[in-house]
């Protein structure tokens, strides 16, 4: 112990001196103006003979630390200079530990930042005919193709589909929110893209009785795929029936109420009540008039599961939404607006190998009874202006076998009735303007073929080639091939009703 | 009129509620959901009769694509307490599905969620975090189950978390906990002495889940069959593995029971080499019963492999 000390005084009298003569050249160096090159080439020499000293004379303590006492010397004993070496390396272990961990310890306001992902959905299509499935009025106001095809050119066309953000995180003990903020190429505004809020939604967290209450802007509970964002669908484009019953997503403003009920197997109600139902929807979300309680959308979805055995399942849904008194935008007028639709899914997926091998058939099929005209919005009216009530069906069903964990083909087969504007029409007993014929409609039938393959290189990157083949009622046939590519940044994780 | 079809749904929601409201609270066990079934046999072993436990998972399924099935959601309403593996190995679908269960007791962070990966050391924690990697577990590589060693840790888990939820059950816990590690710790003396042979010898396997087995029977790792984690191989990736194994004489494939066959045994076939299809969760292999049996089983395969493929050391 002694040794140490001593040496310690003497490597810090080393260090004072050299303090010292470092301090004397730095006055010298300023009275005398700036240095001779030499001067400092001397200096530099002298600094790195004495370090050199000083490195020697810490191997020589570390040497001297690391022996043992010579006996009989007036040193402390051996075990105590392994133990202060021992204290000494604790000590550094355990300052760098407090180092580490106190930098653990830094807070970012950005800490409590939301989960964010953004998915990019790109298209490049060919498309034979830009006529939608229903060629409208032709004065441009009343334009009723399927919004899908017409919101688009003909003919070659590449289009920036989706750039989607997705937000959530959990506010409190007691809600979580979420908002989708999506930006497409709008075509009419020079493929700009242009900014929407699809959902913003507040949802309740700890409720008792398996309830959950969502309130803001979402995507209502109503059928399988109408909820579903456009890039996360099986299919490159909106299945045409329910883009067209619908009027794309199953957008809402409003609150909904959904339960888990407390039975073995699965089963979930919901109603909502909204504005609208579909994003595109021109059914009564005029928000210039008063709207009475009546012309609010009401909702309701039942939905349940069943395992066949463990490799098969079967999913069932039914879904309403009514409308009692939307107010007709265009007719200035008051309508009913009744929607119906059956889902089911079943599903194929051996346990052992369902990631690489599995199918699934799906379908859904619609059925508008109200008095609302689900392709030209507001009210459906006969030849003299008499509301219409009328029912017309539509749906699709697809397929979708899974060859590899990479590899995916399907085929779609879509069909919906288009209400036609009512025409004139005579009834040939009587000659006259057969209003009661006019009331069953003038149904054109609207068919399209879908072979479609998908590919994904991993989780977060998909490809799709899909061809369309559309026989439209009361419009030129069309023939459509699309490129989709979509990827997905950030944390992409499935929410329930968005699995596959 | 047009509201007759609205009385008949809330009709029907009465009557499901009334049918569904009696079976429900007529449990008297303690009814536990596992997300796999390594830990629906620990949590049997720790709770004894005062348990039912339900892995939602099945042994021969891929533990990262296990399907979202609606029919687990019951099953998590009804859980009083959930045990999972952590590090994100249940990502893609415990979440949702808690989410959707409504039952916040097994919400993450909460009492009855409990993540047996807490006392484990995890092993190959990333340090770049990017999907140029694949599909990293930013958490570290989950799969500890195959180290019996871990297996320690996750019964010890299960019994404080049990515990915490249930403490008038605690004694139970502590001498079941107790049974079930004297007995893993003469299981793992056997197995050291069994696996000696293993030691030294190098492999590959399809998916990155072999590392803790590996590293304690000492097993040497060389690469994967997937490009990255949880990507398919490429031909150029392949070309290259062939490549490597040839160089350095390895002759053993590891397949687990979810991925094909076919790219296994080429590459086998082309390194002269031994396919091993290895479990890597109870309930993988008909015989695989019990946690105990799944590592045994791994080194009675490995050691056969290792064994025709001439690679094996001395016991």
């Amino acid at each position: 112990m002694r040794t140490q000390l001593k040496l310690r005084v003497f490597i810090g009298l080393i260090v004072l001196v050299c303090g010292i003569g470092g301090g004397a050249a730095g006055v010298l160096a300023q009275s005398s103006g700036a240095p001779a090159a030499s001067e400092v080439e001397n200096l530099k020499k002298q600094m790195a003979v004495m370090e050199e000293q000083l490195r020697q004379l810490r191997l020589q303590v570390e040497k001297l630390a690391g022996q043992p006492a010579a006996p009989g010397s007036a040193g402390q004993p051996a075990a105590s200079t392994d133990e202060s070496a021992t204290q000494k390396r604790l000590n550094e272990v355990e300052g760098k530990a407090d180092a580490a961990l106190a930098a653990t310890k830094k807070t970012f306001a950005s800490q409590f930042n939301p989960s964010i992902s953004l998915a990019i959905d790109t298209i490049g299509s060919y498309k034979s005919n830009a006529q939608g499935f229903n060629p409208g009025d032709g004065t441009g106001t009343r334009d009723a193709g399927g919004r899908i095809n017409n919101t688009r050119p003909a003919g070659a066309d590449f289009n920036l589909r989706t750039a989607e953000l997705f937000i959530s995180a959990d506010v409190d003990p007691f809600t979580r929110a979420y908002a989708v903020i999506n930006a497409s190429a709008d075509a009419a505004n020079a493929d700009e893209a242009t900014l929407g809020v699809e959902e913003a939604a507040i949802v309740t967290t700890r409720l008792p009785y398996n309830l959950t209450v969502r309130g803001g802007r979402f995507f209502a509970d109503f059928g399988m795929l109408p909820h579903r964002h456009t890039h996360d669908l099986p299919f490159v484009d909106r299945p045409p029936s329910i883009d067209t019953f619908i009027g794309g997503e199953s957008q809402t403003n409003g609150v909904e109420v959904s339960w888990l009920a407390p039975t073995p197997f699965y089963l979930r109600a919901s109603g909502t009540v909204g504005n609208k139902l579909g994003i595109d929807s021109r059914d009564g979300v005029s928000n210039v008039n008063s709207r009475p309680i009546k012309g609010l959308t009401y909702m309701g979805r039942l939905q349940t599961y069943f395992d066949f055995n463990d490799d098969h399942n079967i999913e069932f849904g039914g879904s309403v939404a009514e409308t009692p008194n939307a107010e007709d935008i265009t007719n200035s007028g008051r309508f009913e607006r009744r929607l119906v639709g059956m889902d089911f899914r079943y599903r194929w997926y051996p346990l052992g190998s369902g990631v690489r091998q599995s199918l699934t058939v799906a379908g859904e099929v619609l059925h508008d009874l109200g008095e609302a005209d689900p392709v030209n919005g507001g009210r459906r009216i006969d030849v003299f202006g008499n509301p219409v009530r009328q029912g017309a069906w539509g749906g699709y069903v697809y397929a979708e076998y899974r060859l590899s964990k990479q590899w995916r083909p399907g085929f779609r087969f879509d069909y919906f009735q288009l209400q036609s504007e009512p025409l004139l029409v005579t009834n040939p007993f009587t000659g006259l303007p057969a209003s009661t014929l006019n009331a069953t409609g003038h149904r054109t039938d609207n068919r399209t073929w879908s072979p479609y393959l998908t590919w994904f290189p991993s989780e977060f990157q998909r490809l799709r080639l899909q061809y369309n083949r559309s026989d439209r009622g009361n419009a030129q046939d069309a023939n459509e091939f699309f490129l989709q590519w979509t990827v997905f940044l950030g944390s992409h994780s499935h929410g329930f009703s968005e699995r596959e | 009129m047009n509201l007759a079809w609205r009385n008949h749904v809330w009709a029907l929601l009465v009557a499901f509620m009334f049918v569904a409201g009696g079976p429900a609270s007529a449990e008297e066990k303690i009814y536990i959901v596992t997300s796999l079934p390594d830990l629906a046999d620990i949590a049997a072993r720790i709770g004894g009769d005062l348990v039912t436990v339900e892995s939602l998972a099945r042994g021969i399924e891929d533990p990262h694509g296990v399907p979202i099935k609606p029919s687990f959601v019951p099953k998590l309403n009804r859980a009083q307490v959930l045990i999972v593996m952590g590090l994100e190995y249940e990502h893609s679908w415990i979440p949702a599905l808690v989410t959707e269960s409504r039952n916040s007791k097994i919400v993450k962070g909460n009492n009855g969620y409990i993540d047996v990966s807490l006392k484990v050391t995890p092993k190959e924690v990333p340090t770049d975090l990017s999907r140029a990697k694949g599909e990293l577990h930013p958490a570290g590589n989950p799969h500890f189950n195959l180290d019996p060693e871990a297996g320690r840790l996750i019964a010890q888990t299960i019994a404080e978390g049990l515990t915490l939820n249930f403490p008038q059950h605690r004694a139970t816990f502590e001498a079941n906990l107790k049974a079930f590690l004297s007995q893993l710790d003469a299981k793992i003396r056997e197995w050291k002495i069994m696996a000696r042979p293993l030691r030294g010898v190098r492999f590959v396997s399809y998916h990155q889940d072999i590392t803790y087995f590996a590293d304690r029977f000492g097993m040497e790792y060389v690469g994967t069959i997937e490009l990255k984690p949880g990507i398919e191989p490429t031909a150029a990736h392949l070309v290259e593995l062939v490549q490597t194994m040839k160089t350095e004489g390895v002759k053993v494939v590891v397949r687990e029971p979810h991925f094909s066959e076919k790219v296994p045994s080429q590459i086998a076939d082309q390194v002269g080499g031994q396919v091993v299809k290895l479990p890597i969760m109870v309930g993988g292999a008909p015989e695989v019963k019990t946690y105990f049996d799944l590592i045994e089983y791994n080194i009675r395969e490995l050691l056969k492999a290792a064994q025709a493929a001439g690679v094996a050391g001395k016991a």
